[in-house]
């Protein structure tokens, strides 16, 4: 088969040992660390039920939810917009920071940002961009894409980060520690992330009932950006509603365990609206971008249960696939199995169909995701669509064709298997070390030969 | 169309089943917490993940004295930001003297005092909001984080912590002190937020 | 030892890689089960479940091999698959496949609920365990269409257990996929390598004789990058042992 472009970031990556040892670092550790945590958590089957039963409700009901937050947000005192695609949301948080003269924003980390291209827009308009997180402020610095929803520059070795801190930081780390670096990196950020005009964040949950927003962190990054600026800035996914707090702590208590392994992260904070009149401090307006970008779209296609994700990251941590490719190779904002289901949904099927032929299939994904996504379901539904679209390639579709109709007649199929023996069996006996057509196979591995007769043949000949 | 018709009216908007939402909220999966809260506040507080620390006083006029003590402690100098909390600035709430304190909260304040609302046994987390006497950033600015508690405000779950009525502009949990593992997977403590967090709960069982 | 009363009338499908590549495969299937006193049929027009097609998004054809095997397989007490994911390609995904068609979607659940996992259907439903002996170590790895959508986990160990003198060591990420995903190890073969390359370490370092597993794919797939690499480890299907016949040529070692 001809390599595509995601067949040659994938062998990019496969080529490429230093990205493998940052892969197994983050995601092994990942592993093992949320075995221990869903172990010393009784009755996780049912809180993952429980959350999936949660999300389903809202997303099954998400018009209602949705006004709902807009009523209660206003009332709390900010102001809720609405955005149908990625183009609109950054207009709107552009034209925010225009009317508010904005130089600077301040960015806590959000994935919904990268999808909408927010740091491109904010370059475009001319308004500077501060990653406060410490992944985001490295691959800013990198000028790269995030490679991982949770640890978005865990692709970076610490020599790699050593090389950009001490080309941008003003003052940056004397010694080669990391926790030199960390400390270049908190200190090279504090002024700017201070003096913001604009902090613009994401939102891990938005509480319908209460008009709130809640972001989970575990740097501080956050709250430090999303106070001292006059304006708060949220862009948000429409399915990140639930109805109420409680339902909000249920989630909250599988996510950090799904990712990390921890407890909760750091911080957990509820944002409901700007600073109230005799606060002591806050911003003085809060703006919310309910984005779309589409989600209803997903929602009516079949891929609801998609709209179930919290963004813990464990489908990836634990997929085969992306444990030997990385993040970068899917080409797109979210990677692996999530990813994988999501970028055909939001960049189309045909520039991304390999994102869910790439898969095993292997339900590692499902069996960790906290709130039970059937992800293999809806990559084999995205391969049956590609099937109906005619995207898959010729001789993809020749060959199961044809042993689909070889294999809907008995007698035929015994002479196919007849003739499959003797064309096999002249390349090698015992094992076979190279076979015509079957190239991508003996690159790699050996085949075992047939056989001289098939069962079928066998049996019929009275062998038991 | 306004963007937003266009989504609800492709999202519609009937309102779920009366108690849809409520029966989703029925006996949610936790960790049993059983017995002494107190002490279950301050195991989950010693696990090797929170980095926290603490100690346990009579009341709050005994609080300088374990400021001192913590900052002695770590070879800082007596220098604390107060929030303007009466419980903590009144006249006779507690003696401040051989104390510096900032009048306003600097980037690298060295050392942040708070009083939090509630402790959560459940998971060692410490829940704040905002208000006229209590500022949010100073609690994310300063290196030492120490927090006063009164004991009869550890509650069991994360259930229990929102406040009733109406809501802040912010209500946040700490849990643990500032960290990240980014850089090759490293755990680093107090990333942007406080390296150090000792709690201090005041109140006689 | 098996339930008492009637002998069950079983259909054996022995899936199309066992046909065309291992029929010993086949065999220990047969044998195991009239050793746990069924009374076995093998259905002479048994060609495919369906399964490329199926995974290939290839809708239309996966229903029409499937409406075949359910035709085929239906009227008898129950079907039995020397395969965890030709099995659950039949009781799992059948049903959904005709979640919409009225006539089809009972025959669909019906044969579903009859069709088992050869080792899970030996010990879970016949409660059956081997007589034999095989003085060998041996590590297993949990093939991924059984485990997660069949639950086999437990019923081969415990059958193993039954074979005197075989040794099971443990297999480090016994339930991590070996790559091999059906059409994605020629579709992705570079991917594929790197997965098995994993695998093949891990059983290597595992210091079995033996690598036995429920899927001849998975097997062809794991034994035949261990050959490629130098690897003395034999390859089984872990019915093949249960059935005695562990002392017969491994994968790859047919003249």
């Amino acid at each position: 088969m001809s390599a595509t472009a995601f067949t040659k970031r994938a062998d990019a990556a496969l080529a490429d040992p230093i990205l493998k040892v940052a892969i197994e670092r983050t995601a092994s550790t990942a592993e093992t660390k949320r075995g221990i945590a869903v172990k010393g958590f009784a009755h996780f089957e049912e809180a993952r039920t429980r959350a999936a039963a949660i999300k389903d409700h809202v997303v099954e009901h998400l018009g209602f939810y949705l006004e709902q937050f807009e009523a209660a947000a206003t009332a709390a005192g900010a102001q809720v917009h609405w955005a149908r695609t990625a183009d609109e949301a950054c207009s709107i948080v552009i034209d925010i920071c225009k009317a508010a003269g904005a130089k600077t924003v301040a960015r806590s980390k959000s994935m919904m940002g990268e999808e909408i291209g927010l740091p491109h827009a904010l370059a475009e308009a001319g308004i500077g961009r501060i990653e406060t997180d410490l992944a985001e402020h490295i691959i800013q610095l990198a000028d790269e894409r995030p490679s991982h929803i949770v640890w978005p520059a865990m692709h970076k070795t610490s020599e790699q980060v050593s090389a950009l801190f001490k080309q941008h930081h003003l003052e940056p780390h004397a010694e080669e520690t990391i926790p030199a670096m960390a400390e270049s990196a908190r200190r090279h950020l504090r002024d700017g992330m201070l003096a913001a005009d604009v902090g613009i964040s994401g939102a891990n949950f938005l509480v319908a009932e209460s008009g709130a927003v809640c972001t989970v962190t575990n740097e501080g990054n956050a709250e430090l950006s999303l106070v001292p600026p006059r304006i708060h800035i949220v862009t948000a996914g429409i399915e990140k509603l639930v109805p109420s707090m409680g339902h909000a702590v249920q989630l909250l208590r599988l996510l950090a365990r799904s990712a990390t392994g921890a407890t909760l992260t750091q911080y957990t904070t509820f944002y409901t609206g700007p600073k109230r009149a005799a606060d002591a401090d806050g911003p003085d307006v809060m703006h919310i971008v309910l984005i779309d970008n589409g989600r209803s779209a997903m929602r009516a296609e079949g891929l609801a249960e998609m709209l179930r994700c919290i963004r813990c990251g464990a489908c990836m941590n634990h997929c085969v696939v992306f444990r030997q490719i990385g993040g970068h190779a899917y080409g797109g904002t979210y990677p692996g199995p999530m990813g994988a289901v999501l970028t055909p949904a939001l960049d189309g099927l045909a520039k991304n169909r390999d994102l869910p032929n790439a898969c095993t299939l292997n339900g590692k994904c499902q069996e960790v995701c906290p709130v039970k996504i059937p992800l293999p379901t809806l990559l084999r539904g995205w391969r049956e669509r590609s099937w109906r679209e005619g995207l898959e390639p010729v001789s993809v579709r020749q060959g199961i064709t044809a042993w689909a109709w070889v294999a809907q007649r008995p007698r035929l199929y015994r002479a196919a298997v007849r003739a499959a023996i003797f064309g096999m069996r002249r390349f090698g006996r015992g094992w076979i070390r190279t076979l015509p057509m079957a190239g991508g196979w003996t690159a790699h591995r050996d085949l075992p030969a047939p056989a001289a007769e098939s069962f079928m043949a066998r049996y019929a000949k009275g062998e038991r | 169309m306004s963007a937003r018709d266009d989504i609800l009216a492709t999202l519609g908007t009937a309102a779920p089943p009366s108690g849809a939402a409520d029966a989703l909220l029925a006996d949610p999966v936790r960790p049993a917490v059983a017995g002494d809260l107190v002490a279950t506040f301050f195991t989950a507080l010693e696990l090797p993940a929170s980095g926290a620390t603490h100690d346990r006083i009579a009341d709050l006029a005994d609080l300088p004295r374990a400021v001192a003590a913590y900052l002695d402690g770590h070879g800082l100098a007596r220098a604390v930001y107060l929030p303007p909390d009466p419980r903590l600035t009144a006249n006779g709430a507690a003696d401040w003297s051989g104390f510096t304190l900032s009048p306003a909260i600097a980037p690298n304040e060295p050392t942040v005092l708070a009083v939090a609302r509630l402790g959560i046994a459940e998971t060692g987390s410490l829940v704040f909001e905002t208000g006229p006497s209590a500022p949010m950033l100073p609690n994310f600015l300063g290196l030492h984080h120490i927090v006063v508690l009164p004991v009869a405000a550890v509650v069991a779950h994360l259930e229990d912590a929102a406040l009733p009525g109406e809501q802040p502009r912010a209500h946040y949990w700490v849990t643990g002190v500032s960290g990240t593992t980014d850089i090759e997977g490293q755990y680093i403590r107090g990333a942007h937020g406080p390296r150090f967090l000792h709690v201090i709960l005041v109140g006689e069982d | 030892m098996s339930p008492p009363g009637p002998s069950p009338r079983v259909a054996l499908f022995v899936t199309c890689l066992v046909d065309l590549i291992r029929p010993q495969v086949g065999f220990a299937a047969l044998r195991t089960l009239e050793a746990a006193r069924c009374t076995v049929v093998v259905p002479s027009g048994q060609t495919c479940c369906g399964q490329p097609a199926l995974n290939s998004g290839a809708r239309d054809e996966a229903v029409a091999i499937a409406k075949r095997t359910i035709a085929l397989l239906e009227g008898h007490d129950a079907v039995v698959v020397p395969s965890g994911s030709c099995a659950a390609t039949i009781r799992v995904h059948y049903p959904e496949l005709f979640e919409h068609d009225a006539a089809w979607r009972p025959r669909a659940q019906a044969i579903a609920a009859k069709t088992y996992e050869i080792m899970a259907y030996l010990d879970e439903v016949r409660g059956w365990r081997p007589d034999t002996a095989l003085a060998a170590t041996a590590t297993y790895h949990d093939s991924c269409s059984g485990l997660r959508e069949l639950g086999v986990k437990a019923q081969p160990r415990r059958l193993l257990r039954g074979v005197e003198g075989l040794m099971l060591k443990p297999l480090k990420g016994e339930e991590t996929c070996c790559g091999f995903g059906g059409t994605f190890c020629v579709k992705y073969p570079a991917i594929s390598n790197a997965i098995a390359t994993e695998k093949a370490d891990a059983i290597e370092a595992s210091g079995a004789d033996l690598l036995l597993s429920g899927d001849l794919g998975c097997l062809m797939n794991m034994a035949g990058k261990l050959h490629r690499d130098g690897s003395s480890v034999r390859a089984f299907h872990a019915i093949e042992v249960i059935a005695g016949m562990g002392d017969g040529p491994a994968i790859g070692e047919d003249a």
